[in-house]
């Protein structure tokens, strides 16, 4: 009898010794899940530049189509001047990592208009996160797109405060606008210097730009792309500035210039490139290395 | 009962059974060390333990990785040979009953054994690395098949032995010559067999059959019956010795992905997108101890069983059926083999899969969400994975004292058996 009894004791004893701190484990567990946890679904939002319409990336992706094995489906966004989206195309179910590309019925350039810009993109980013239930985001944007993404981060970003955005690549993008010089401020610039303080601190930016000659890709000026260091150097984890030279490299062709496919690919959608694609980006970068064996 | 009892009766007399019966009990042991110390080691010491985060394991120990290396080794010697022994002994055990040397075909058939499980990729010259043997079907995964080869090995060899015994050729050799000649035999054979295998399968022929189980039973989705004869089957299939067909903690799925997702982003277990899934049934509610429901088992024992024998093993046992690791419960009792505990091992789950079922569809509970590690308790496993709903505790123990009901009569038929004799004591008689 009296064994019996310690037994019942013990018993109870060991199942309070696992209850109450398998109870206090869950909560912290439970705050973790909902404060670290990342949706399967990663979208790569694209933002075309001034006078470009939604199917300005439709050569970009299906070039991503033709060298990658998985096809990422694509869903494109008007936002027409009052704000309504129209939708096209969709994203594929199980695919995590579509496209979307966010394009504007106005799409002029100029000050104002890429502001205005930039709050669609705000209109179009709040639906799509609603409709399709992401927390983290890729984009890349093209020329003017780089701006409007930008303004958005600094303005908008902090009005979905379930959404980070792990990458930003921007190809061509003016941060001085058409300006040339080095040491005056388009009222562009200043904004978005001004404003730099709200980036996310955990964003990655790669800013690409291309050259034709020495100073310009034909239409955007370098010393107007390398002016993006004062809005995101120190400020975001990483900015990385990227210059490419050589065939396709005007303005208008840097989206499927086969560099900067890579570039999207390696930098952006994190692919694991083929040995023989990493050697072309690599020997582009450090010259100096082209002669030693290549890294297993 | 009566004639569950009388079919019980008639089975043990068996010889294949007896056998079987008898290499269990050898190897129980082995396995009971081997799960204790594996259930330490995923439990207390290792990364997704239970123990280890809800004590802080990692926080106070000195020396972890020293003991993570240490209980692994531990574990990894015996779970890997596990099969084999059980060859070894099953072989040994029927060529007893024939009267045959017996040291002989039990080496014989665990050789064969390890002949159907070479690696055949290793031996392909071209690919180097690897190791050579499939382990994963040395270890208990293997049982199944070792019993087989066990049993076909043994009396092919016995039955050799004796046809041949009185051919003069034959009788002129001596034992050693026998043996050789056998062994020339039936390595010619495994290896014929091992081989066209590996045409098939790169898994031994171990790989084959789980494969088959496994391209019938994968992914039920969340039609209810479709779960619920997967868990039957598969119930069925561990009782068999095939251990692990359908790795039903299984909390990587798309459906649990997307039901944690919903639940994150509303807050709550209630409205996700796919309440009803083989985790959310199954893992929640139908695996406390692991595969059969065993911690009812364990229960039920200490409840109504007067054997001294099976008190002892669910004593021995309930530390690894706490934390979901009941191999040696299946081998020691044993369970695996005995028609009067098949009954109860197939129904105690799909019963509380029935009643997961409705309360889960009826809304009387939140289907569970949250990734718990697998060796959380089972009875809190749904608790702690809809983030502490006391309905879903209470499910729970509805649930176990459902599953010690069910299994308490089939206990207490087993007290009907005498008590197993103790292997050493036969020795000392046969010899």
């Amino acid at each position: 009898m009296r064994r019996k009894f310690i037994g019942w004791g013990l018993a109870i004893v060991a199942v309070l010794a696992i209850f109450f701190p398998s109870m206090a484990w869950m909560q912290t567990r439970i705050t973790h899940y909902k404060t670290n946890y990342r949706t399967p679904l990663n979208p790569t939002i694209l933002v075309p530049g001034s006078s470009a319409s939604q199917d300005r990336f439709d050569a970009l992706i299906k070039q991503l189509r033709q060298e990658t094995k998985t096809a990422h489906s694509v869903l494109k966004v008007k936002v027409a001047t009052n704000g309504k989206l129209s939708y096209t195309g969709s994203i594929r179910r199980n695919d995590n990592h579509p496209f979307i590309v966010v394009a504007f019925a106005n799409n002029r350039d100029g000050y104002t208009n890429i502001n205005q810009q930039a709050r669609w993109l705000n209109v179009a980013f709040k639906d799509l996160v609603k409709t399709y239930h992401f927390n983290h985001f890729n984009a890349l944007g093209h020329s003017n797109g780089g701006l409007i993404l930008s303004l958005f981060l600094e303005k908008y970003f902090d009005q979905s405060p379930t959404v980070t955005i792990d990458r930003l690549m921007t190809i061509a993008t003016p941060y001085n606008m058409e300006s040339d010089s080095t040491t005056t401020r388009t009222a562009m610039l200043n904004e978005l210097v001004a404003g730099r303080h709200k980036l996310p601190k955990k964003l990655t930016v790669y800013s690409v730009a291309g050259t034709e000659n020495y100073s310009s890709d034909g239409t955007v000026p370098a010393n107007s792309v390398s002016q993006g260091k004062y809005i995101f150097q120190n400020q975001v984890a990483h900015y990385t500035q990227i210059t490419v030279t050589g065939d396709d490299t005007t303005h208008s062709d840097l989206p499927q210039n086969k560099q900067i496919v890579l570039l999207i690919r390696q930098y952006l959608l994190q692919e694991t490139l083929p040995a023989k694609d990493r050697a072309v980006n690599q020997s582009r970068f450090t010259q100096s290395q082209a002669g030693e064996p290549e890294e297993p | 009962m009566q004639r569950l009892w009388r079919f019980n009766q008639r089975v043990g007399k068996w010889r294949a059974m007896r056998v079987i019966q008898q290499a269990l009990t050898v190897v129980y042991p082995f396995i009971l060390i081997m799960t204790l110390i594996s259930a330490i080691g995923q439990s207390c010491l290792a990364p997704n333990g239970f123990f280890f985060h809800i004590y802080h394991i990692g926080q106070w120990l000195p020396g972890l990785t020293l003991w993570r290396q240490a209980f692994q080794v531990m574990g990894l010697v015996v779970n890997n040979v596990v099969a084999v022994m059980m060859t070894f002994a099953t072989g040994y055990f029927l060529a007893k009953t024939y009267r045959r040397n017996e040291l002989a075909v039990g080496l014989l058939s665990a050789l064969a054994f390890l002949t159907l499980n070479v690696n055949y990729e290793v031996i392909d010259q071209a690919k180097r690395g690897g190791s050579q043997f499939v382990e994963n079907n040395l270890g208990p995964q293997g049982i199944f098949l070792g019993i087989v080869v066990g049993l076909v090995v043994g009396w092919f060899a016995s039955w050799f032995l004796q046809k041949l015994a009185h051919w003069r050729w034959f009788t002129r050799l001596t034992l050693t010559g026998r043996v050789a000649w056998l062994l020339v035999i039936i390595m010619a054979v495994m290896v014929l067999v091992g081989y066209g295998m590996s045409w098939l399968t790169t898994g031994g022929l171990n790989g084959l059959v789980y494969q088959a189980t496994r391209a019938m039973i994968t992914n039920p989705g969340h039609h209810g019956v479709m779960i619920l004869a997967v868990t039957a089957l598969n119930n069925f299939l561990w009782w068999l010795g095939l251990i692990g067909p359908v790795n039903l903690a299984g909390n990587a799925t798309v459906n649990s992905l997307q039901n944690l997702a919903t639940a994150v982003q509303q807050g709550s277990a209630w409205n996700v997108p796919h309440p009803v899934t083989l985790h959310t049934l199954g893992d929640a509610y139908a695996n406390f101890g692991g595969a059969g429901m065993t911690l009812a088992l364990l229960i039920a024992i200490w409840i109504g069983s007067t054997r001294a024998h099976d008190r002892h093993i669910a004593v021995q046992t309930a530390l690894p059926n706490l934390v979901n690791l009941n191999q040696a419960t299946l081998l020691g009792l044993p369970v695996l083999y005995n028609p009067i505990l098949l009954i109860p091992f197939v129904v105690a789950p799909a019963v509380n899969i029935v009643l997961a079922w409705c309360a889960i569809t009826w809304k009387l509970v939140p289907p569970m969400v949250y990734p718990m590690p697998q060796t959380t308790p089972g009875p809190l496993m749904a608790y702690l994975g809809t983030a502490g709903d006391w309905r879903a505790l209470l499910l729970s123990l509805v649930c176990l004292t459902v599953s010690v009901l069910i299994y308490l009569p089939f206990v207490k038929l087993l007290n009907q058996l005498p008590e197993p004799a103790e292997e050493e004591e036969g020795e000392d008689h046969a010899a």
